[in-house]
């Protein structure tokens, strides 16, 4: 196994993206974690989007796993209706996307979402950015939700609620339709 | 002695609770996530799959390479207080004037211990999903 990057390229270019030792590195992705996560609650218990409200003593406790209530938005299929949903935070956040699913009694029952609460969302998975948030990850599952104009599960769901992962990100997506 | 062993970490123990409260006030907000461990550097040969260098393949390697050749070519400089950029979107802080930053061709900007990270992992810009080397040919092209 030819190793190119090992032998010359780590000491001399990766130098500058790796600038201290692996320990310091992994110190300061954890400082980065914590302080934007801190951030992100603080702005979204001061300022919510419409209909969503998060439980922020849970999220002090365990910064790393956040519970957030939502309500359907008037005039939409989904009005009167509440739902929970789940932010898990891996290590690597905002690098990485949150695991965002569906829990408790209400699931949406919508055709992006699987009644074990998994959410087809591409932005979840392949089009996730960091300089999306939890916020805006919840503006998207609230018009998401908004345009539905009928309401029914996948039409894979039996199988893959019987088949996938518990979580949803190791579920390689299929994004195919953009409309709902 | 076991008294006497009992006594001392008992007060170190309180000691350390004492500093605790006192300075690290972002602590309020509960425990940290749990440490981030990795022994060896990780890396992207696409956005999804991540190996470490061990067990990239050589076509990935060249592939990542050429990737951090590129991300050096990208401008860095220090933050000057303009007005149209305030914080850098990844960590969400305020620019400080004097913090390194790197240019995108894109025109965002952002801290360089940031974006480097995330290029590393996707060559696009956080911001506008722009790639990074098609919006690098483009303004090579521009120059010549």
């Amino acid at each position: 196994m030819p190793t190119y990057l090992t032998i010359y390229l780590l000491p001399t270019l990766a130098e500058p993206l790796f600038h201290c030792s692996t320990k310091l590195y992994v110190n300061q992705l954890r400082v980065l974690l914590t302080k934007r996560l801190q951030k992100e609650l603080l702005s979204l218990i001061k300022d919510p989007p419409p209909g969503v409200l998060v439980d922020s003593e849970k999220a002090e406790q365990n910064l790393s796993i956040w519970t957030i209530y939502m309500k359907g938005a008037d005039e939409t299929l989904f009005a009167g209706e509440e739902f929970q949903l789940q932010f898990k935070f891996s290590p690597k956040y905002p690098f990485d996307s949150p695991e965002v699913t569906f829990i408790g009694p209400n699931i949406p029952v919508h055709p992006h979402v699987y009644s074990n609460g998994h959410i087809c969302l591409s932005i979840l998975t392949e089009d996730w950015s960091p300089a999306l948030s939890v916020q805006s990850v919840c503006l998207s599952i609230i018009s998401m939700l908004s345009s539905c104009k009928e309401k029914k599960r996948p039409s894979d769901n039996a199988f893959y609620v019987k088949t996938c992962s518990k979580n949803p990100k190791k579920t390689k997506w299929w994004y195919h339709d953009d409309t709902v | 002695m076991g008294n006497c062993l009992k006594g001392s970490s008992a007060e170190d123990i309180s000691l350390l609770r004492g500093s605790e409260n006192g300075a690290e006030t972002s602590d309020r907000l509960g425990p940290l996530p749990p440490p981030y461990r990795e022994a060896l550097p990780i890396f992207y040969p696409s956005p999804n799959v991540s190996r470490p260098v061990s067990q990239l393949t050589e076509e990935e390697q060249v592939k990542i390479a050429k990737r951090m050749g590129l991300i050096q070519h990208l401008p860095t400089g220090s933050y000057d207080g303009c007005k149209k950029n305030r914080e850098c979107v990844i960590c969400m802080m305020e620019f400080l004037i004097g913090d390194n930053v790197r240019y995108l061709p894109c025109m965002h900007i952002y801290h360089v211990k940031c974006v480097d990270d995330w290029l590393m992992r996707s060559f696009t810009c956080p911001s506008c999903m722009e790639p990074v080397d098609a919006a690098l040919l483009t303004c090579y092209d521009s120059n010549n």
